[in-house]
């Protein structure tokens, strides 16, 4: 696999964490709200194919900046400012639950800065009837079962370890902080953008229309986070899109079959448009 | 010192096999209204009664959703006692600011309680509880921010002539003028209660504004809490003034220690084990990452985890037993901390109403004289070294 470097890069908004990796057309990979990236090996396979960048957004880890960023509009800013900055006039953007939300919002008012478009259990709708799990107060042993179909995923253990720590509350002071620190740092930026209207922009979901790049959706099977319906509504709205489904995975499908999931994405981002069923 | 009895006016009567959170998501329809009026007046007649007995004040706070306490309104009990009381400083301990929008309402309605009080008004100001942010959808990551913004507004509004323009980042008013304005000048007192968050104290220190410590915690707790209130005085570069710093504690009188532990644990159970669940959620964003460090190490000791009746007594976490233990507990423990006002809630839990005007009534003729006298108004109550063991 190809290796994946990790520096800061100077934004409008702060310095940021950037992994960089491989070779070919640009990729631009925005992770989630758990801030994914750190031995996610999803990029190594990913570079495999393409140039890869994968930006850590503020308030996540050690990027800076988030205090400037208060809502999806800033989001957006951001996002251009970072293309412009890297010199990616339009990359391919691949986006994982609140970073497929902001591949959308990107897309839907920028269609020219992508050359194609990759949701990957998406949030930013909100169906009624539907709603997307709650994220900012359950505990880890919840969110690992919505996470992972796999409990002895690595990642799923360690959410199941800190659930037993935090029932007693006279070992959480025990917990290293720099354990949690991270999640709380993650949640707090998430809640920024996504607590009230909860992980969705009421106004998306008709301007998805717009989006006219070649689009893939990915729904993971066992994805109990997001339900289907979220996915089948984009792939309903966004002209053109193509949905996939990802059999015994589950929300955080690019930790638990990171190589199927790149083959996937390289099969669609190469296949030229003119071939693609409805395209 | 003073002297303030502080109601909580928690809902006495959640069923024996409900075992959820008496926050946010505690079902509604475990709400009784029979119990509810019942509660609601019989509480205002303990808060009446501590006027009576020449208490110096009475406190209300505000919560919502919740078992715990049933105050989504203070400003409505503050307003009945504004007129049911005589003498009683009213301190409504707080107004949640980030859920008032816009929080001139704030400056209204504390205006209204000032003039109908004849200045009997202390104005508590709060960032609102973690499970508030929840109850009322209102975004965590911003709740600091908003306070700020809502406490500048409120103050600008009493204390600068109007109409006047306010555009900040949350709030922008373009005609802030608001009527009725405050009887005391230049503002009432202000207080603002705080569970250990370093941005809590510093905004305190900075504005010479009373700092509650919130109570549940071991006795060591609330001494690393006011030291650090005090240091953060000193980095603003003055010496803290006892008056400053309120301490609010459990506190039941009897006529003998048997008698009062025999009276009052079942009833501090039902408080730690069914009003507690839920209380300590912190929603993202809520608190900085170097007030939580810090809160951590205080936490094991939060009462929710307490499990014997030996370990409530060893950390003080209720000030309970005949006068002469009550003064003597008091008196150690008010030493230790350096505060100048003590913030009784005499009423917790399940205690019944007899038995809590009895313990008031106990408490203000044989407890409140002494501890009067051990520490007079004005005077330092801190050993001469000025910090605590």
């Amino acid at each position: 696999m190809a290796d994946i470097t990790l520096d800061l890069f100077e934004t409008e908004v702060g310095k940021v964490q950037l992994r960089r990796g491989g070779s070919g057309d640009p990729l631009v990979y925005l992770h989630s709200a758990a801030g994914e990236g750190e031995g996610l090996t999803f990029l190594n396979e990913l570079a495999e194919h393409y140039s890869v960048y994968a930006p850590i957004f503020p308030g996540f880890n050690e990027s800076e900046g988030i205090e400037q960023i208060d809502d999806m509009e800033d989001v957006v800013f951001y996002l251009l400012d970072l293309l412009d900055r890297l010199a990616l006039d339009a990359p391919n953007v691949v986006g994982l639950s609140l970073g497929g939300w902001m591949a959308a919002e990107l897309a839907t008012r920028y269609p020219d800065r992508l050359s194609s478009l990759v949701l990957i259990n998406p949030a930013g709708l909100y169906i009624e009837g539907e709603p997307i799990k709650d994220i900012f107060g359950r505990s880890p042993a919840e969110m690992a079962k919505d996470l992972f179909v796999d409990q002895a995923h690595p990642v799923a253990q360690m959410m199941n370890q800190m659930d037993r720590a935090m029932s007693d509350a006279g070992s959480l002071k025990d917990i290293p902080f720099e354990l949690i620190a991270p999640q709380l740092k993650s949640m707090a930026a998430a809640a920024r953008i996504g607590w009230n209207p909860y992980l969705h922009n009421p106004k998306l979901r008709r301007r998805l229309q717009r989006i006219k790049v070649p689009t893939l959706i990915v729904r993971a099977e066992s994805d109990t986070l997001i339900p289907a319906a979220h996915t089948r509504a984009y792939a309903d709205e966004i002209p053109g899109a193509e949905l996939v489904e990802v059999a015994n995975a589950a929300h955080m499908v690019v930790m638990e079959h990171p190589a199927e999931l790149a083959a996937i994405i390289q099969k669609f981002v190469t296949t030229p448009s003119a071939s693609r069923t409805s395209g | 010192m003073r002297f303030f009895n502080f109601h909580l006016m928690p809902y006495p009567s959640l069923p024996e096999d409900y075992d959820g959170p008496a926050w946010v998501t505690c079902p509604n329809e475990l709400f009784d209204p029979e119990v509810g009026q019942k509660v609601y007046n019989r509480y205002l007649d303990e808060l009446v009664y501590s006027d009576e007995l020449g208490f110096d004040g009475v406190c209300v706070n505000e919560h919502h959703q919740n078992a715990y306490g049933l105050m989504p309104s203070p400003n409505l009990m503050a307003a009945i006692l504004a007129r049911q009381t005589k003498n009683v400083k009213i301190a409504v301990i707080g107004n949640a600011l980030p859920l008032y929008n816009p929080p001139t309402r704030v400056a209204e309605e504390f205006a209204m309680i000032d003039n109908i009080s004849g200045g009997r008004l202390i104005a508590g100001f709060v960032v609102g509880g973690g499970p508030e942010y929840y109850s009322f959808s209102i975004n965590p990551a911003f709740a600091r921010e908003k306070f700020a913004e809502a406490h500048d507004i409120i103050i600008k509004a009493w204390t600068e002539p109007g109409p006047q323009e306010y555009i900040g980042k949350h709030y922008k008013l373009r005609f802030l003028n608001t009527w009725p304005r405050p009887v005391q000048k230049p503002h009432p007192e202000v207080w603002i209660p705080g569970a250990g968050s370093i941005e809590t104290m510093e905004f305190v220190a900075k504005h010479h504004y009373g700092y509650m410590g919130i109570p549940y915690f071991h006795m060591d707790v609330f001494e690393r809490t006011f030291g650090m209130f005090r240091d953060a005085c000193e980095r603003e570069g003055y010496e803290y003034d006892p008056i400053q710093a309120g301490w609010l504690t459990p506190i039941y009188v009897a006529e003998t220690d048997a008698e009062a532990r025999e009276q009052y644990e079942k009833h501090f159970w039902y408080f730690v084990r069914r009003l507690l669940p839920g209380i300590n959620v912190s929603p993202p964003g809520y608190t900085s990452l170097r007030s939580i460090q810090g809160i951590l190490k205080g936490i094991g000791t939060f009462a929710i985890n307490l499990k014997t009746w030996d370990e409530v007594m060893e950390g003080h976490y209720v000030a309970i037993g005949s006068p002469s233990t009550v003064l003597e507990m008091l008196e150690a423990d008010l030493e230790r901390l350096g505060t100048g006002n003590l913030l009784g809630l005499f009423q917790l839990g399940t205690l019944p109403h007899d038995l809590t005007m009895r313990s008031l009534s106990l408490f203000a003729k044989e407890v409140m004289p002494k501890l009067r006298e051990r520490f007079p108004d004005g005077k330092r109550m801190l050993r001469a070294s000025g910090g605590v063991a």
